[in-house]
Order: structure tokens, then C-alpha cells, then sequence
């Protein structure tokens, strides 16, 4: 069948459909069994999706249409998904099994990861046995991640996650994440830091990215004072740099033995499993981190041999699709009921919205259909007490992520225990109360304010636990999910040339930033607010 | 009497040997300490060997061990439960009255847990004696203690002890009667007066360090008032053992538990920050960088007269020198076996029998401990060996303005 007809054939069934409620498919016997799918310790309910066996068949024969295991074959064998840039997209490659080999291009590049890896080991090896020293001899006890983008989210994401993993070792060890461009996180951390003890670890895949490396020219200042001492030593003993271009990291100053490598098939929002995870290495261990690592490598082959019916990231991703293109729902929640997975939907804006945010196909030309929706989210019981009136009462469909850790605190207090089971029953609550809306519960009430619709589509993941390797699936989930739209979609997810304008804009008025006006340079708009800084500016440097 | 002796710390065997010398028939289960830096503590090999040969010291079975009716525990902190069924097995077996003297640190209480393990009070006493003894010089301390406290709350045990404590009274000043709670409470106070006092000295010469004064000066300055007086004012690369440490950080967890003090804490922080000190000062002379280089280190035990490194600063010193590929070069009259023991599979260490054979192509002489051999050394021949006359001087020991005349480059500890 080709692409067309699967997709017309879909916007019949969603005509045919569109009376049907959520609260009628949730009665069905077996609706549970035939919407919920497991691999290893994470069960995906779509149960509560507005689909039925009609359009999950429809839908994945409008997979088949797209080619989609020609593409996942083209993804994981190192073939030039990313044709816009002319490379392959092999974040797959990181987590390989250290034995085998990959080849691309004649070269097994398992062999350079590894390496990598290995290089990795040592410098975490000598952070926690607190013999890295800084230039008085003081082993360093805090690590400052200066990055920005897939350099930052990912680290910061998964430290936050797994903080409880911690070796005892890497507890004496401190880790802060610097990204914003403008030295306010920096220059507030900085006060509070031993220079004697700190290191900084610059991570940029290119090297030249400007809010990085301001950053870390700041950091390298702020050494200078507190230490006296020459730049180079300074440079060799406090600054660990990650990069895919060593050569620009080298001339930036850096030494090279604190040099450590990822290559230009890794895309920025997919470097977590290189050593970009430097951090989180240091923060769980290279047992811990290779335990993240297993977990996704164990996701990319179910992704890859598992059959699509029974498939997670296809089943995710066609759902998705259904939602977005013919259910029209344009905005998505993703709502962690966990306080460790707080920095999850920042890390998930990135890793969709930058992937999918496009409206071009692969061959140049203007889709026809919606792409990626607005995504954005909350730890969800705190987000019950901001954003989710929008979502029972509000004039928007929204499709939710639910995600939720089955145990937690096995050996905690029961106080800790009894608050788990809080935040699984809001958990369920919630999803059923956007499911039924008032038929959630037996009365429902007279007033029109007190009424809810309900019919809004959510996914639940559930893990067993939260844990390295479940987290590592988790997150190859939902990489292999945005893959898997993309191809329907027809884009490519790996570049990203939506922000290089502003990038440009922003170093042509950095000149003009403070300087007398001159009318007419730019529009009306920048002209006008470029006289505005140019007057406060005056004002408050003449007395 | 008949005594028996329970575990295998220095205290139980300078008991064994200090009581069995005295006329007492000693009762042990083996024959000899297990500890090697235990077997090195000077004399008290030769006076076990003496009490086995006179037959005072005999080897029994802990069953035959129960029936005496003196029981001196001398047992390792760990070993705290089976302190306690150890005592409720000796109240069943006993005849007669008994008296359990606790020389164990088990923490302040403990004593009262053992008393209460007792099923007849009246005529079973625990006595908390608490253990003073020093590495190298235990046997003379035992012999002739100069102050003795003691907590017991039981009128008939305090008659038997002082007549089993009689023999070593020759020089006693001084001896008090308190409740076992105070005694146990008063040996954890004086360990952590003088792990504060070690602790301020050192500041203090870091910060001299820092201003360009000798601390060595300002110290005999502080000793002159005789509210602070000269003992334990000796700045260094931080204190050692396992004895001192173990009370000092048994009364630094009940502090930060019950008090959310964190006093001692800090002061066993910065003792493990002060052993490195050499280091620091070895790193900053070559600018934070020391591979390749051969590091000489004189003494690893964690004071001169024992041969034990139980947490010596030796040990932080050779760890972080290894983890920068240094190849050290030691030497220390009595410590070496345990260092071998400890550190088995370390490269890049050499040990040597001969304090100057240490020193061939050597970058820099550590002095980690203050052996009087290396008080006064052939300078001549330390600087025709040394590849670089560094000398860092962790105990103070050597003449700075001296060896900087003969051509070295001296750091001290705060001068």
C-alpha cells in the first residue's frame, strides 16, 4: 500500500470515529491486555488512547507504507540518515557491547568508543579516589558541567535521576551544571566554590559554541585571581574538555591529556551515552553508567527485532501520529509522578521539538501535515496545581505522558512509602479523570463549572523501578519514537538549521549592543530598541 | 588471682604479661598477640615468653576461662556483642564472686550494658577502667601509671581491685573513683582535648605558613603559660594509630548525633587533610606536576617507637604520590613488614633496610616520622645522593635556616 492511501484510509476511520469517547473504549473487555505492552521492566498502557484495533492495523501498515524497516535497518547500520548533513546518526553505536564490533566505513568504531570510555574511566577513577588534585594539591571534591543544549539536559537529567545509585565514593564529589549564556548561574555558584577544589568541565561538540565558552572564560578568570598562578597550569589542572573538535579545545587552551572525544555522528541531544555522560559517570559510577548504557543498547534491539505490533517505540510513535495528524491534537504533556525525573520534560522538549520541529520533507519540500506538537511539562503533582485546570477544563486537547515508578523507597521509612502510594493513586487518578471526565465518579454535578469532558488521550509508562538501566530504555524510547515519526513525517529529525539564524543575527548586532544609534541599520523594531539600550546605558554611567 | 583474659587488643596482652608478673595466674587463649605491630611493642614478647616459662600465664579453653573470678576484657571496638554474651555466659558459670574489668572501648555506657548482662549484681561487678596505654611504651605505663581512673559502683569489687592494682601503684599521684559512665566518658574527653590541641597547633602553622612566622617560636611562646603548658603542641602531618582515632571518633559520633556537634568531626577532617600536607608542599615545589619523579620518604610508622602505619600519614602520602607516578623510596627502622603488608601490590614502591640508600637520585626527602635517627643526619651524603636537595620536613625535626645555608630546599610544618 503506499503512503497516501494508508493516510486517507486513516482520516476515513477518524470521520467514521470521531464520536467516540474514551469512557466507551475503556468498558471494552480486554482493553487493558490489548493495549498495554511490556519490555523488560517498562510496561506502555495506551490503553486510555483513543485507538482501536481497526486503527492500530491502519496505522502500522502506514508504517510499513513509509519504509520504516528499511529506515531503522539505514539507522542502525551507519547509513547517512542525516542526509542534510551528509552523516550518519549512530548514538546506537555508544551503547554497543564492548566485544563486538561495528563497522562504518571500514573502521570499527566500537574500538573508538571504548577507547573513549576507557579514557573516561580513568579521569572518574581519579575523582573518586580523590586523587585528581587542583594546583594547591587539594583533591577536587566539585565538578562544574559548563555546557549548553544536549551538552547540559541530558547530564543534568539523568545526575538528577540517579542520584540515589551514587557510589559511596562519588559522594564526597559535588556536581553543578552552568548553561546560561549570561554568567547569572555562574557568577552566583562561583561564590560558594573552593577554586582549589574545582573542576570544569567544558562540554561542546563544536568548540565554538559562544554561551559555553564565555562561560568558561569566566571560570578560568575566577581561577586566576584566586590562585596567582600561570594559566596553562591552571588550565591542565581544573579544565576537562569534551568535544567532538579537539583541535579548536586545544587552541581554547585546554591540555590535551584532559581532553576527552565524541565524533560528529553523534548529535548534540543524543550525546548523553558518550562522554558528554562524564558527569553522570562521575555521579553513578562506570559500573552505573555502563548499566545506563545496557539498558538502552537492550531498547535498540527490541526497537530493531521486535515485531511492530508488539513493538514500543513504534507503538508510541504511531500513536503519537494518530493524535497529531488525524485526532488534531497539537500540544503534548509530559507529567514524570516522580521527583527524580524533574528535569525530564526540558530534556524531552529538546530531544522532540529539535529533532521534529520542522515542516520540510527530506527531499525539500513543504509538508502537508502537522509535525512536531508543543511539548512542555512539570513533575505532575506539582503541575496538578498549575497547568492541569487547562487540561480537565481548558478549550485545548492535550495529549499526556504519564510516567511513574511502580516501587520506590524499598527500604525507607513508611512515611517515605506512604507518600509513593499518594503519588501513584494521583497518578492513576489523573489519568482516569481525563479519560471519563464526570464519569470518573458515580454523581456528577449540576453546575456547568463542575463539569468535565474528558476524552483526553494519555500514555502511561510505568517502570518497575527507576534504575540505570531503566532509565537508559526509557530515554532510547523515546529517541527511537522520534525516529519513527520522523520517518512517517518524511523529515529529518538529526540537524537542526532553525537555530543557526539567531546564532548569526545575534554576533552582526553584538557590534551595535551599547553603541550610539544609527537609524536605518536594522528595522524599525531593533533600531528603536538599540537607541533604548544606548540611552539607559548613558544614563547610568554618567552621574 | 585467677584471671582471665578476653581479646587481642595491646591492653589485654600487657595485662596478661604485667599481671602474670606480679603473681597472678593468667589465663589466655593463645599464645601469642595476632597483630604484628602488637608482637613489636618493645618487651612484651620477651615478658609473655617469661610468664609461659614460670607457668603464671597458662593457654586454657574459653570453658575453662569462665570459672575465674577476675575477667579482664580488653576486646576490640567491633566486638561489642560478644562482650556482652561473654558476660552473660561468665554471670551463669560463675561461683562466688567476680569482678569484670572493662578496658574495651565500647563507647560511653557500655560498661553499664555489660553490668547489666550480669544476673547477680551484688556479687558480679564490672569495672571500667579505661585503657591510657601508648604504642612503645605500654608496658612501662601499665607498670607505673602516675594516675588511674576508675569506675566502680560496687564496694566489695573496689577492696579486690585495689589489691590487684597494688603492685603498680609505686608511682601513682593520683587516683580517682568515679561511676562507670564517668570513667568511660572521661578517657573519650581527654582524647578529644588533645586531638583538638594537635589539630590547633597545626592551624596555627598553616596560617605561619601563610604570614612568614616560625611556628616553632610562637609554640614555645604558648607553653609558657602554664594554663596551656608544652604537651601536645607539636605541629606535623597529623596524628596517627588506631587507639587515639578509635576514641576520637567514637566521641565525634556521639557528639554529631546527640549534640549535631561537629567539632571533632572537623578536627578528624582536617587531620586527614593535614597528613597530605607534605604532599601539597612537594606538588606546589614542582608546580603540580610529579611524574617521573623518585620521592624519598623517612618513616611510615605513625609515630617513632612502634612498627605499626594504623593510619599513618605515611599511608595518605604514598597513595597520593602513586596516583601521580612517582616512585617512592622508603625507609623506617621498625614499620617496613607492615607496610609490606599493607600495600602488597603497590609498584611503584621500593622499600630500604638503609635510611641513605633511599635516597639515590632522589627528588625530595619526606621526613614523615620524627625517628631520632633522622634527627641529625650526613648532609654532605644526603646532598651528593639526592637528584634535587628538597627536603619537607612533616615533623619539624631538622634545622631549617641550616640546611637552607648548606644548599637545601627546606619546607617545615609552619616555619
Amino acid at each position: 500500500m503506499d503512503k497516501q492511501k494508508a493516510w486517507r484510509r486513516l482520516e476515513d476511520t477518524a470521520q467514521k470515529d470521531a464520536n467516540l469517547h474514551l469512557k466507551g473504549l475503556l468498558m471494552q473487555p480486554g482493553r487493558f491486555e490489548q493495549f498495554s505492552f511490556r519490555h523488560d521492566e517498562i510496561l506502555l498502557d495506551l490503553s486510555r488512547q483513543r485507538l482501536t484495533s481497526e486503527v492500530l492495523d491502519q496505522l502500522l501498515s502506514l508504517a510499513g507504507s513509509c519504509h520504516l524497516d528499511r529506515w531503522i535497518d539505514d539507522l542502525f547500520s551507519g547509513a547517512p540518515v542525516n542526509q542534510t548533513e551528509r552523516r550518519p546518526a549512530l548514538h546506537t553505536a555508544l551503547r554497543y557491547p564492548p566485544q563486538h564490533a561495528f563497522n562504518l566505513d571500514g573502521r570499527d568504531i566500537n574500538s573508538d568508543v571504548q577507547s573513549a570510555l576507557s579514557a573516561m574511566e580513568v579521569l572518574v577513577n581519579q575523582l573518586h579516589k580523590q586523587q585528581w588534585r587542583g594546583f594547591s594539591g587539594e583533591p577536587i571534591d566539585t565538578l562544574v558541567n559548563i555546557g549548553v543544549g544536549g551538552s547540559d539536559l541530558g547530564p543534568m537529567m539523568v545526575c538528577h535521576a540517579l542520584e540515589e545509585f551514587q557510589p559511596p565514593r562519588a559522594r564526597a564529589i559535588q556536581t553543578h551544571f552552568i548553561s546560561s549564556m549570561d554568567g547569572s548561574q555562574l557568577s552566583s555558584l562561583l561564590q560558594h566554590l573552593d577554586p582549589e577544589r574545582t573542576l570544569f568541565i567544558v562540554s561542546s561538540k563544536s568548540f565554538t559554541t559562544a554561551d559555553t565558552l564565555a562561560n568558561a572564560a569566566t571560570a578560568r578568570d575566577w581561577l586566576k585571581q584566586a590562585s596567582h598562578m600561570p594559566e596553562d597550569l591552571l588550565l591542565k589542572r581544573h579544565f576537562v574538555g569534551i568535544t567532538a573538535c579537539p583541535d579548536k579545545a586545544f587552541e581554547w587552551g585546554l591540555a590535551k591529556e584532559n581532553l576527552l572525544h565524541f565524533w560528529d555522528w553523534v548529535g548534540g541531544r543524543y550525546s548523553l551515552w558518550s562522554t558528554i555522560g562524564f558527569s553522570i559517570a562521575v555521579r553513578i559510577g562506570m559500573k552505573g553508567f555502563r548499566a545506563l548504557l545496557d539498558g538502552a543498547w537492550r531498547m535498540d534491539e527490541h526497537f530493531r527485532h521486535a515485531d511492530w505490533s508488539q513493538n514500543l517505540p513504534v507503538l508510541l510513535a504511531l500513536t503519537e501520529i494518530w493524535n497529531i495528524n488525524f485526532q488534531h491534537i497539537h500540544a503534548h504533556a509530559i507529567l514524570p509522578y516522580d521527583g527524580r525525573l524533574a528535569h525530564l520534560p526540558a530534556y524531552l522538549e529538546q530531544l522532540e521539538m529539535e529533532s521534529n520541529g520542522k515542516s520540510v520533507d527530506r527531499c525539500g519540500q513543504p509538508v502537508s501535515h502537522r509535525t512536531c506538537p508543543v511539548l512542555w511539562g512539570e513533575i505532575g503533582p506539582n503541575a496538578q496545581h498549575a497547568f492541569y485546570q487547562l487540561l480537565h477544563q481548558g478549550s485545548e486537547p492535550v495529549m499526556c505522558d504519564f510516567i511513574v515508578a511502580a516501587s520506590r523507597y524499598g527500604k525507607s521509612s513508611e512515611s517515605l512509602q506512604s507518600q509513593h502510594r499518594l503519588t501513584l493513586a494521583n497518578c492513576l487518578a489523573q489519568a482516569r479523570v481525563l479519560a471519563l471526565g464526570d464519569d470518573a465518579i458515580d454523581q456528577s454535578s449540576a453546575s456547568p463549572w463542575q463539569h468535565y469532558a474528558g476524552n483526553q488521550p494519555s500514555t502511561l509508562l510505568l517502570l518497575d523501578q527507576l534504575s540505570p538501566a531503566t532509565l537508559g530504555a526509557l530515554i532510547a524510547l523515546y529517541e527511537h519514537k522520534v525516529f519513527v515519526q520522523s520517518v512517517i513525517w518524511d523529515i529529518n529529525p538529526f540537524d537542526q538549521w532553525g537555530v543557526e539564524l539567531g546564532k548569526q543575527m545575534a554576533n552582526t548586532l553584538l557590534p551595535h549592543i551599547g553603541q550610539a544609534p544609527s537609524p536605518g541599520a536594522f528595522d524599525k523594531a531593533t533600531d528603536g530598541l538599540l537607541a533604548e539600550l544606548y540611552r539607559v546605558n548613558q544614563e547610568e554611567t554618567t552621574p | 588471682m585467677n584471671i582471665a583474659i578476653w581479646g587481642d587488643e595491646l591492653a589485654a596482652w600487657v595485662a596478661t604479661a604485667e599481671l602474670a608478673r606480679t603473681g597472678n595466674r593468667v589465663m589466655v587463649q593463645s599464645k601469642e598477640p595476632g597483630a604484628s605491630s602488637l608482637k613489636a611493642e618493645p618487651g612484651l614478647m620477651d615478658a609473655i615468653q617469661q610468664g609461659f616459662a614460670d607457668g603464671a600465664i597458662i593457654q586454657v579453653d574459653a570453658e575453662d576461662a569462665y570459672a575465674a573470678s577476675v575477667h579482664w576484657l580488653a576486646m576490640h571496638p567491633a566486638h561489642q556483642a560478644s562482650a556482652l554474651e561473654l558476660c552473660s555466659r561468665i554471670g551463669r558459670t560463675a561461683q562466688g564472686d567476680i569482678m569484670v574489668i572493662n578496658q574495651s572501648n565500647f563507647g560511653i555506657g557500655a560498661s553499664d550494658r555489660l553490668q547489666a548482662a550480669l544476673p547477680e549484681p551484688d556479687r558480679q561487678a564490672v569495672i571500667c577502667l579505661p585503657d591510657t596505654l601508648q604504642q612503645g611504651q605500654a608496658l612501662a605505663q601499665f607498670a607505673r601509671p602516675t594516675a588511674l581512673l576508675l569506675g566502680c559502683e560496687h564496694d566489695g569489687a573496689r577492696l579486690a581491685l585495689q589489691a590487684l592494682l597494688r603492685p603498680f601503684s609505686s608511682n601513682l599521684q593520683q587516683l580517682q573513683w568515679m561511676t562507670r559512665r564517668e570513667a568511660e566518658f572521661s578517657k573519650f574527653a581527654i582524647s578529644g582535648m588533645l586531638a583538638m590541641r594537635l589539630n590547633y597547633i597545626n592551624e596555627l602553622a598553616n596560617l605561619a605558613d601563610r604570614l612568614g612566622v616560625d611556628i616553632e617560636v610562637v609554640r614555645q611562646g604558648m607553653a609558657t603559660d602554664p594554663r596551656i603548658g608544652q604537651h601536645y603542641l607539636a605541629p606535623g602531618c597529623g596524628f596517627g594509630g588506631s587507639h587515639f582515632t578509635q576514641y576520637i571518633e567514637g566521641l565525634a559520633d556521639v557528639l554529631s548525633q546527640t549534640r549535631h556537634s561537629t567539632l571533632l568531626k572537623t578536627v578528624l577532617e582536617e587531620n586527614e587533610r593535614q597528613k597530605e600536607l607534605p604532599f601539597r608542599k612537594l606538588w606546589q615545589h614542582y608546580q603540580c606536576d610529579l611524574s617521573g619523579k623518585t620521592v624519598t620518604l623517612w618513616g611510615c610508622a605513625f609515630k617513632p617507637g612502634v612498627a605499626s602505619i594504623d593510619n599513618a600519614p605515611a599511608l595518605a602520602v604514598i597513595r597520593a604520590l602513586e596516583a601521580q607516578g612517582v616512585q617512592i623510596q622508603v625507609h623506617d627502622p621498625e614499620a617496613l613488614p607492615a607496610l609490606k603488608e599493607a600495600l602488597p601490590d603497590c609498584a611503584s614502591l621500593k622499600m630500604f633496610d638503609h635510611r641513605y640508600q633511599a635516597l639515590e637520585d632522589s627528588d625530595a626527602l619526606l621526613i614523615m616520622t620524627e625517628w631520632p635517627e633522622y634527627a641529625s643526619p650526613d648532609y654532605d651524603q644526603l646532598l651528593s645522593l639526592m637528584r634535587s636537595p628538597v627536603v619537607i620536613d612533616g615533623r619539624n625535626l631538622l634545622e631549617p635556616e641550616y640546611l637552607r645555608e648548606k644548599g637545601f630546599v627546606y619546607y617545615g610544618v609552619g616555619r
